[in-house]
This record gives structure tokens, sequence and C-alpha cells, in this order.
């Protein structure tokens, strides 16, 4: 416990040395980025806006090692790229310090995880097995509805580009719910219909909120294409956005949702928001649960 | 022979082809020239903003401003503007942005920029034109005549640049060159 209580110090005070070396750096700094791009600026107070992790691009840097504490892109061949000193004070700041339910010995494992020198994790743009989800704002039969769209990179053509890859929306979901699995059972076609000319579909159809219960047992309702019918029916109007937050299942044992925080001091933008050590069953459920499978 | 001159075009199509989709990458050098033509554009673009917010520009210097304002952007950018008390994203059209500017009852209007600014890489788009994102901080502050300071928020502004290979020709020569325009811009107030 005395062990946990005094790494607990030594990282808080490790990072006020990081935030302190932030802060002056930016004023070393100062006139070297006046004379390179002459923006006109003055002296408005920038330490905090130095610390913040401006965009996801900082963040994956940050994570990574791939810039200096001055925010510039370090070339691979630099010592300083990815070392882990760089790494482990990056790290330290990367987290929100409001979150208590980050403790400070689960971040405390996680950089020792993906620093460790034998063993070392890095975060890929370009990789698998991280999302964006974007809480946006339609118009739907008349009132404003709140969608969960989750999105991913895609090698297209020449580049990349975000893909729509899987939507939530109470509403869909409320339509396959079933409160009473019973009837289920009494819900079927039986095998002679065809004698029949299926003549009793028409009691399938009587009754419309169990209707998915005539479809094959693997059958799971589709709602992104649900989601793209209602949209292009105009059903689904597009209003604007609430939210942008990430997830990331790219570092073995670990997950972590990434969030913006727009607040002042050295503790904002792109800051890891929650955080759990998962096995990859755990992964793979989380995983299923983000596809909506 | 006629076979053999058929193959020999589909060849050059093909090669031609091959160039004209061939993955480029921009060199670390010219990645920073890139980054500071961007910066300088976004600059232009902060001054056209404080000319045509102010009252003491004449309405036809503001529509001239506006429209140099507007050939900075590529077609259809838009602006997408939120507060801290209303945090959800409200779009203008560049010309549309400007002409609600230009209705602000300001007398004048100050843009000062924070000494910081952020530029992510440049990435290369399924139709090979590259995208990047400058992040710069600036205040916002609006005069009245008689009262003085009216107004004053500090915003994040998140600017899409796309950077586009393109040809010219000067003196019957054949020029490359790289063009840099804006695109989408995410404006957010926040707290310094």
């Amino acid at each position: 416990m005395n062990l946990l209580f005094s790494r607990s110090i030594i990282s808080k005070k490790c990072i006020r040395y990081f935030y302190l070396i932030l802060f002056f750096i930016v004023f070393v700094c100062h006139q070297s980025a006046f004379a390179q791009y002459d923006l006109g600026y003055n002296n408005l107070d920038a330490s905090a806006l130095f610390a913040q992790t401006k965009q996801l691009t900082q963040f994956f840097r940050r994570f990574n090692g791939e810039e200096d504490a001055k925010g510039n892109k370090l070339d691979s061949t630099n010592t300083q790229y990815r070392s882990q000193h760089l790494r482990s004070e990056f790290l330290s700041i990367l987290f929100d310090k409001k979150n208590t339910s980050i403790t400070d010995e689960l971040k405390a494992q996680f950089i020792k995880d993906v620093t460790n020198e034998q063993n070392k994790k890095f975060l890929n743009f370009r990789g698998n097995n991280w999302f964006a989800e974007v809480n946006a704002v339609f118009n739907y039969q008349n009132r404003p509805v709140n969608i969960l769209i989750y999105l991913e990179l895609e090698h297209s053509g020449l580049g990349y580009k975000w893909v729509i890859s899987n939507v939530y929306f109470d509403s869909f979901s409320q339509i396959f719910f079933h409160s009473n699995n019973n009837d289920k059972a009494s819900s079927f076609l039986h095998q002679m219909s065809h004698e029949i000319d299926f003549m009793n579909l028409r009691k399938a159809f009587a009754d419309p909120k169990d209707i998915d219960y005539y479809a094959p047992n693997e059958y799971l309702p589709d709602y992104l294409t649900l989601f793209f019918v209602e949209i292009k029916n105009k059903n689904l109007i597009y209003k604007t956005i609430n939210n942008v937050k990430f997830h990331f299942l790219q570092i073995d044992g670990w997950y972590f949702e990434v969030n913006n925080f727009n607040r002042s001091g050295y503790n904002s933008g792109w800051l890891v928001s929650n955080m759990l050590k998962i096995s990859e069953s755990e992964k793979a459920r989380l995983l299923k649960i983000y596809n909506h499978d | 022979m006629k076979t053999l001159k058929i193959t020999i075009i589909a060849l050059a199509v093909l090669f031609g082809c091959n160039n004209l989709f061939a993955q480029e990458t921009i060199s670390p050098d010219r990645k920073k020239a890139i980054d500071s033509l961007a910066l300088e554009k976004v600059r232009d673009l902060s001054k056209y903003i404080a000319l045509v917010g102010s009252k003491e520009t004449p309405w036809s210097e503001a529509q001239r401003v506006i429209q140099r304002a507007e050939e900075l952007f590529m077609p259809g950018s838009e602006m997408g503007v939120s507060s801290i008390y209303r945090p959800e994203i409200s779009y203008y059209k560049v010309r549309e942005y400007f002409d609600r500017l230009m209705r602000l009852n300001y007398q004048k209007v100050n843009i000062d920029w924070y000494n910081i600014e952020y530029v992510s890489d440049l990435e290369q788009q399924p139709d090979g034109t590259f995208v990047g994102v400058i992040t710069i901080f600036q205040r916002f502050e609006g005069f009245d005549k008689e009262k003085g300071l009216v107004y004053r928020d500090t915003t994040k502004k998140d600017i899409t640049i796309y950077v586009k290979r393109k040809e010219t020709q000067i003196g019957g020569r054949t020029i490359g060159f790289w063009d840099v325009l804006l695109g989408d811009i995410r404006v957010k107030e926040t707290r310094p």
C-alpha cells in the first residue's frame, strides 16, 4: 500500500515536472516560432494550449513518442524517436486526470506494459481495432433523436477513407425487442405450408411486431441497412453532431476510450477517458458489442 | 503490323495510367514548404475576417475581400461552429459565414493569434489528393463605437487543407507544382 502511495506521489511529481518542461519550452520557443511563420502573434498565454493534445494525430504521436516536447514531429532516425523515456513522460499526461476510475496504479501498469523494452506496444493509425463513435442528432418522425454512428478507416484507391461501419439507434433495437419469447414457439410456418401455396403467410404478416420470428435461427437485424433505408427515404434527416470519441482495442490486453476535453488548464484536448484491462475473449466480446452482433 | 501498333498504344496507355494513379509521396522538406504555404493562406483568411467584420471597411471593399476569401477554399467548403454552451455544430458555407460576419454590428474587429499551431501529417485520399489539418487558436474581439469591447471569444480552428499536384505551362514548358487549398473549418469556442 505504502509502495503504491509513494509510486502515485512520484508519478504526480513526474507529471508536474513534465508540465513545467512544456511551460518552459513555450517561452524558449516563442521567438523562433514567431520568426518561422510570422502569423502576427501577440503575448497571449499559450502555455495551456501547448500542453493540450490538440488533434488525435497528436494523441497518436505522443502515445508513440513520435514528436518532441515542442510538438515537432521526430524523424525516425532521431535518438528520441519512440524512446522509452519520451513515451513514459507523454503517456503520463494523456489521461483525463479528473476521472478517478482510472487509478494511478492502472495508469502505471499500462505505461509499464506499452513501454516495456522487450515488447513495446504502439498505436497504428492505419491499423485495425480502433474506431470512431459519433453521437449525431437527426430528425425522425418530427422529433430530434440521437444516433451513434461508428466509423472505421478503410483502404481505398490511392489512400484511405473513413467508412460508416455500423449505427446504434434506440428505435431500431426496439423494433426487434421481444418482451415475451414464448410467442416464438407458436410463430412459425408449418412444414406442409408449401402444399397450401403458403396461404398461411397471411397469419405471419398479421402481427408485424413478431415478423422476425419467421426468419432463420441465425438471422440478425442489420441496423446499418435500416439506417441507410431511412436516410434514403428521407425519414431520417441529419441535424448536427453532439460529440465524437474513439475506441481503441489495438493494444494487447487493454481497451481504452479517448474523448475530447474542452476545458482550461494543462489537462485538456484528446485524453484517455476510460480504460480497462481485458483478456482476448473480453476484447472479442467488446468488439461484438460495438459491432452490435 | 496493325496488331503490333495496337499493342504498343495499349502499353503506352497502360503505363500512362499507372503513372497517373501512382502513389505519390511528399518529402519532409516539401511538407515544410506546403505547411508554410497553408499557414500563409490561413493568415490571409484571418486578415479577411478582420476586414469584413469591421464597419470601417466600405461595403464594396468587403465584397471584394469575401471574393478573395472564397478563392482560398475548395468549392463547397463549410465552417462548422460551436460554442462552450452550445456544443452542437452549426454549419455555414464560406460565403454565408462572411455575410453573417458582415451583418454583425462591430465598429472594429481584432483577431489575435496564440503562439501555437499544430499541423497533422498529409494523408493521401482515395483520389490521390493529400489532406491534412492545421490547428490554430485565435482570440476574437468585437468593439462598439461607444461601449468599446462588447464581445470576446477564444476559438480553436481545425482547418482542412488539400494539397494537389498540378501542372502549368510557362514559356512552352510544363511545370509541376503543389497547389494548396483550404477546406472545411471546425470552429470550436474554447477556454485557453
